[in-house]
């Protein structure tokens, strides 16, 4: 059995991967749940071994990698509080929220067997609230976008920057109306405490969506 | 690390960064399944045809 400790070179990439794995899982199933796009484009796959709905429009795709390929230099060095999924309607106001709000406990030492299995399963826990989420939701007016938005530090920014990806792929800093939600509604769908990470997901909804 | 000990440096300031580019909007996408439907069934039509 493989001890990890912080001073490893890659324990932060490998806490990094996992995440940005989990959230681009995430994040198709919550387009599908929420039904921002048509459901002909997503494929059941199974992942965390239960099956989810995974988006095959190379596009979007490619957004949500290129999106996450940039969040993840924020996350490798714990600079990424919160990673949010979006939901807006046709005006680019804010109706619905996912929160992902992340942190990295300090850390002695780990096991890999516990980096595999426990974190996999607290995981699969947070799909299964986020493929049932829509029967505590009201349903969303037509016509909706999604953005991701990422709480960090400015200095952080920085590490951004250095990815190349970056170049074709800018971030900005968002305005008031992306932000803002008037009188939202938080439903808290899960919460999980391991050695390497702590996570909470919540939803904001916006009292009226339509 | 001195920046980001304290929290009144500009440097420490949080910010919320979202991409500049916007992902493809449902109208778009709806277009390419319909042509990947329409891309199918041509192809089914050939290979029942023997085209293929």
């Amino acid at each position: 059995m493989t001890t990890l400790t912080r001073q490893d070179l890659n324990f932060g990439q490998v806490i990094a991967d996992i995440l940005c794995e989990f959230l681009e899982v995430a994040i198709h199933l919550i387009l599908y749940v929420r039904e921002v796009y048509p459901s002909g484009i997503f494929q059941k796959r199974k992942k965390y071994n239960v099956p989810v709905q995974m988006s095959c429009h190379p596009e979007l795709n490619q957004y949500i990698q290129d999106t996450l390929h940039c969040v993840k230099p924020l996350i490798e060095k714990n600079d990424a509080e919160k990673v949010v999924v979006v939901i807006m309607d046709k005006e680019h106001h804010p109706v619905e929220r996912f929160v992902f709000e992340i942190s990295q406990p300090p850390l002695l030492s780990i096991s890999s067997e516990t980096l595999l299995s426990h974190v996999e399963q607290l995981l699969r826990a947070f799909i299964l609230k986020i493929s049932v989420c829509d029967a505590i939701l009201n349903n969303n007016p037509p016509g909706c976008s999604f953005t991701v938005l990422v709480h960090t530090r400015d200095a952080a920014t920085r590490n951004m920057e250095k990815v190349q990806v970056i170049k074709d792929f800018p971030w900005i800093v968002a305005d008031e109306q992306e932000v803002h939600m008037q009188e939202p509604r938080l439903i808290p769908l899960k919460t999980m405490t391991s050695d390497i990470v702590k996570m909470q997901l919540y939803v904001e909804e916006r009292a009226q969506k339509t | 690390d001195q920046a980001r000990s304290d929290p009144t440096s500009a440097s420490d300031k949080k910010v919320i960064l979202l991409p500049c580019k916007n992902p493809p909007n449902r109208e778009r996408v709806h277009l390419w399944l319909e042509a990947r439907k329409q891309y199918e069934c041509l192809q089914k039509w050939r290979r029942e045809a023997g085209l293929l």
